[in-house]
């Protein structure tokens, strides 16, 4: 097992509410596997990859990677092996900062050498011309932004790439692009997803296994055949099945 | 030319270098839309022009008296401006003035809006108790009145330019700490942040490099509106006598020392209250028109 | 006969960066009916929407031959008369309600205040006319929704209450920009009922602008499908699935289905003519 989570919690406190966002989710994803977690909004699923990478509170349970429980702060190390895409290509780009310099500044807080060599392969590895290289974000458009989100994150060459609705921000042709991209990156590095997404279609696409998600618990766990085949066990799953309808493949 | 704009406008630049002067240009284009902008960019521009050529525009020696025309009127063969109560031509010690006012502007620039950046993107970003124990002490020195607090300065540290200046930025950070703590909050939750810390980045490049680019503008347009405040303050301090010693043609000394003759001869004081009144009003164009540009909200779009 | 007739319908805007034309010579009819606009973004779909209403801000400009509401000429109505064909005739639902709603006003207040200041209703009567809006969009508890203010309400009972809102000054025609890719898919399908029963039994022209194809397949009577600020086809809606138009069965074919082959997905080639 890659990744263990086991009965995570997380816990915010804002103005004296107590909001608990994950209550004892268990999961576990092999090395070159794609899990997904599935969810409407408020179901935590964003929350379990944020906590990953230390960027939530974990006030129960326990993740461990390659067997080993994670360090806080989560450290150098940690950032070679784990690395995520976010949902608004607009926003995990800075504004003001070139696709060169997004680029770079990985290779330069790691001390790697090549920097020039590294990003021209970085940006034809996702599909980008290398003219694009001193670009700033508002002269690329929303797909080509996620291309860049995702070199980024690729750029310290990590196993596991853990995804955050990347595509509900694009057009439908562009997700396409961009799944393709995902799915073909993954073959090619032998990456290892976890994958969030609302869409179960994009889910049933991408991933061998998925978590449903309510309220901040894990409702059911499913194959993908069981997906596609309909095996749900408990209401809620069904629920979010039935509304999907129109995703699947006889239309 | 054209080379140049297309070069400019090449929508691949070749190097970062290219890229940012690309940008510039776009700002410079969105600058030029507005009048009242390029107006007062007209008149900082001259400021720093006249300040370094005053030897050559100047037709007399601003400290060299000569009483026997003394309180000549405007409009006098070789003195346009009139001169004053020790026969010094007013043209000559306003040109000569401006180099004091922009040495003066220069080095607040590079004082206290450095001081606050760096004080409210840390308290911002850090959050908890470092937040507070800046906050609060910004929040001493903005209780106090400027003038009164840099009056008490140089009472203390005794009257002379670099007093002067040391003054006012000590009484000029705050503001800038404050607006660069505002921005800083809104900016350290993006998820550029996010990503970059995720990469292994410690505090310090995150607020250097990530954060800091983000509250510039804002504290930018900030310092260009504030200019005018910081002549009318060092005016203030000279007009008090606890700024720049005389002879040297500071505006507000000149002003000071023209009340005495006010009635008979108004040109006297009238004369650098108009420089202060058109460089003031000259940055504070300047500042709403970059506002326009440089407004993060409005040009990321 | 046609409730809005719009002809040859432009929409530009000259920026520093240039000229850049959003919509591009659109025309179309609306009657008593439900039109939907597909279209990814930058098609210039929600500009369409907005130039109806004349809600293009400056230095966008609208040029049109022709654009005529229940006999009132829009491109040459005054800014007076905009505003009062604006709510009252033709009303227009956003796609996020944070955005739409006053945050720091009592929904109920928010629902009231255009009865009370344009109709000049008493305060019973319009308090009433709430209620029965907030329960035409099925809000189980209408009283207690006045009473709250908009950020204590969910992602899908904030785009109701922005549709009852519409709805209280009974408009002709409805503009929906994206009125439901904000919620989760199992809202969607409630907020997506409740629109419709409402263009049944009101008799409204309803126009829905969305990127999404098979919802709108599903949901409307006719489909415009705009691509660079053109349109490219105009069909039926039960025919979207013999669409002729190599773009909208581009868009149709890169959706991944569930228990679909996990192979790449087919993308979409654009070919340059399309623009033209």
């Amino acid at each position: 097992m890659l990744i263990e989570i086991e009965n995570l919690s997380v816990t915010f406190h804002a103005q004296g509410r107590v909001v608990r966002a994950v209550q004892d989710v268990s999961l576990s994803v092999n090395a070159r596997e794609s899990f997904g977690l599935v969810g409407e909004s408020g179901s935590g699923k964003s929350t379990i990859l944020r906590a990953i990478c230390g960027l939530a509170p974990i006030s129960g349970g326990s993740i461990r990677i390659n067997g080993k429980p994670i360090a806080t702060p989560r450290g150098k190390a940690f950032s070679r092996q784990v690395q995520m895409v976010f949902q608004d290509p607009y926003a995990s780009l800075h504004p003001r900062h070139t696709i060169d310099r997004t680029l770079s500044e990985p290779l330069a807080i790691h001390g790697l050498p090549g920097t020039d060599q590294r990003i021209s392969q970085a940006l034809t590895d996702v599909g980008l011309p290398t003219a694009f290289r001193f670009r700033y974000p508002h002269q690329l458009s929303g797909g080509q932004r996620q291309r860049v989100a995702i070199a980024r994150a690729l750029m310290l060459e990590p196993e596991i790439l853990l995804l955050d609705e990347p595509t509900s921000a694009l057009d439908a042709s562009v997700q396409a692009e961009t799944l393709n991209l995902l799915s073909r990156l993954r073959a090619e590095r032998g990456l290892t997803f976890l994958m969030v997404s609302h869409d179960l279609a994009v889910i049933d696409h991408m991933c061998d296994r998925v978590l449903v998600m309510q309220h901040g618990r894990a409702v059911e766990e499913l194959t993908r055949e069981a997906l596609a085949s309909a095996q749900m066990k408990t209401d809620y799953a069904r629920a979010l099945f039935a509304a999907s309808a129109d995703r699947m493949l006889q239309g | 030319m054209s080379a140049l704009i297309l070069w400019l406008r090449d929508p691949n630049p070749q190097s970062r270098g290219q890229a940012r002067l690309g940008q510039a240009y776009l700002n410079w284009l969105r600058l030029r839309r507005n009048p009242l902008a390029v107006i007062g960019l007209a008149i900082a521009v001259a400021l720093v022009f006249i300040a370094i050529f005053a030897p050559l525009l100047a037709p007399h020696d601003p400290i060299t008296q000569e009483l026997s025309r003394r309180l000549l009127p405007p409009g006098t063969p070789g003195n346009i401006l009139g001169t004053d109560d020790f026969g010094r031509d007013i043209l000559s010690r306003i040109l000569y003035g401006s180099r004091i006012t922009l040495y003066i502007v220069l080095l607040v620039i590079l004082t206290a809006p450095v001081v606050g950046l760096l004080i409210g993107t840390v308290a911002g970003y850090f959050g908890g108790w470092t937040d507070t124990i800046l906050m609060r002490i910004t929040d001493i020195f903005l209780a106090f009145p400027k003038l009164i607090l840099a009056l008490a300065l140089v009472a203390v540290l005794g009257p002379g330019m670099e007093n002067a200046v040391l003054a006012i930025a000590l009484t000029s950070w705050p503001p800038y700490a404050r607006v660069a703590r505002a921005e800083t909050l809104t900016v350290r939750n993006a998820d550029y942040i996010a990503a970059v810390k995720l990469q292994g980045a410690g505090a310090v490049r995150v607020i250097w490099g990530h954060v800091m680019p983000m509250c510039l503008p804002s504290v930018i347009i900030r310092v260009t509106l504030d200019m005018a405040g910081v002549i009318l303050i060092a005016a203030g301090l000279g007009f008090l006598g606890l700024g720049v010693q005389p002879p040297l043609p500071e505006w507000g000394l000149m002003i000071s020392a023209g009340r005495k003759f006010l009635f008979e001869q108004w040109w006297v004081a009238t004369m650098p209250g108009l420089a202060i009144f058109i460089v003031s009003l000259g940055f504070n164009l300047l500042g709403d028109g970059l506002r326009d540009v440089l407004d993060p909200k409005s040009a990321s779009k | 006969m046609s409730q809005l007739s719009v002809k040859n319908l432009r929409v530009t805007f000259d920026t520093e960066a240039g000229r850049v034309e959003a919509v591009r010579g659109v025309s179309f009819d609306l009657g008593r009916e439900r039109l939907g606009i597909v279209g990814e973004s930058g098609s210039g779909k929600t500009m369409t929407g907005r130039a109806v209403l004349r809600l293009i801000r400056p230095p966008g400009k609208i040029e049109a031959d022709q654009m005529m509401f229940d006999g009132v000429d829009l491109m040459k109505a005054s800014e007076r008369e905009m505003r009062a064909l604006r709510g009252p005739r033709i009303a227009m639902v956003m796609q996020d309600p944070k955005y739409s709603l006053n945050p720091v006003m009592k929904v109920g207040s928010q629902l009231m205040e255009g009865l009370r200041q344009r109709d000049r209703v008493s305060k019973a009567e319009a308090h009433a006319a709430a209620i029965a809006a907030l329960t035409a969009v099925q809000i189980r508890d209408p009283e207690r929704v006045m009473e709250a203010y908009p950020h204590e309400l969910s992602g899908g009972m904030g785009q109701r209450v922005m549709i009852a809102m519409m709805l209280i000054p009974n408009p002709d025609l409805l503009i929906a920009d994206e009125p439901t890719s904000a919620l989760d898919v199992t809202v969607q399908a409630e907020v997506l009922s409740i629109l419709d029963n409402l263009v049944k039994t009101r008799g409204m022209g309803l126009i829905f602008i969305s990127h999404d194809l098979r919802l709108v397949a599903r949901f409307c009577d006719r489909v415009l499908v705009m691509y660079k600020g053109k349109v490219v086809e105009e069909l039926a809606a039960r025919d979207l699935m013999q669409a002729k138009h190599p773009y909208t069965q581009g868009l149709l074919n890169c959706l991944p289905r569930i228990g679909g082959d996990r192979g790449p997905l087919p993308s979409l080639d654009r070919d340059a003519a399309w623009a033209v």
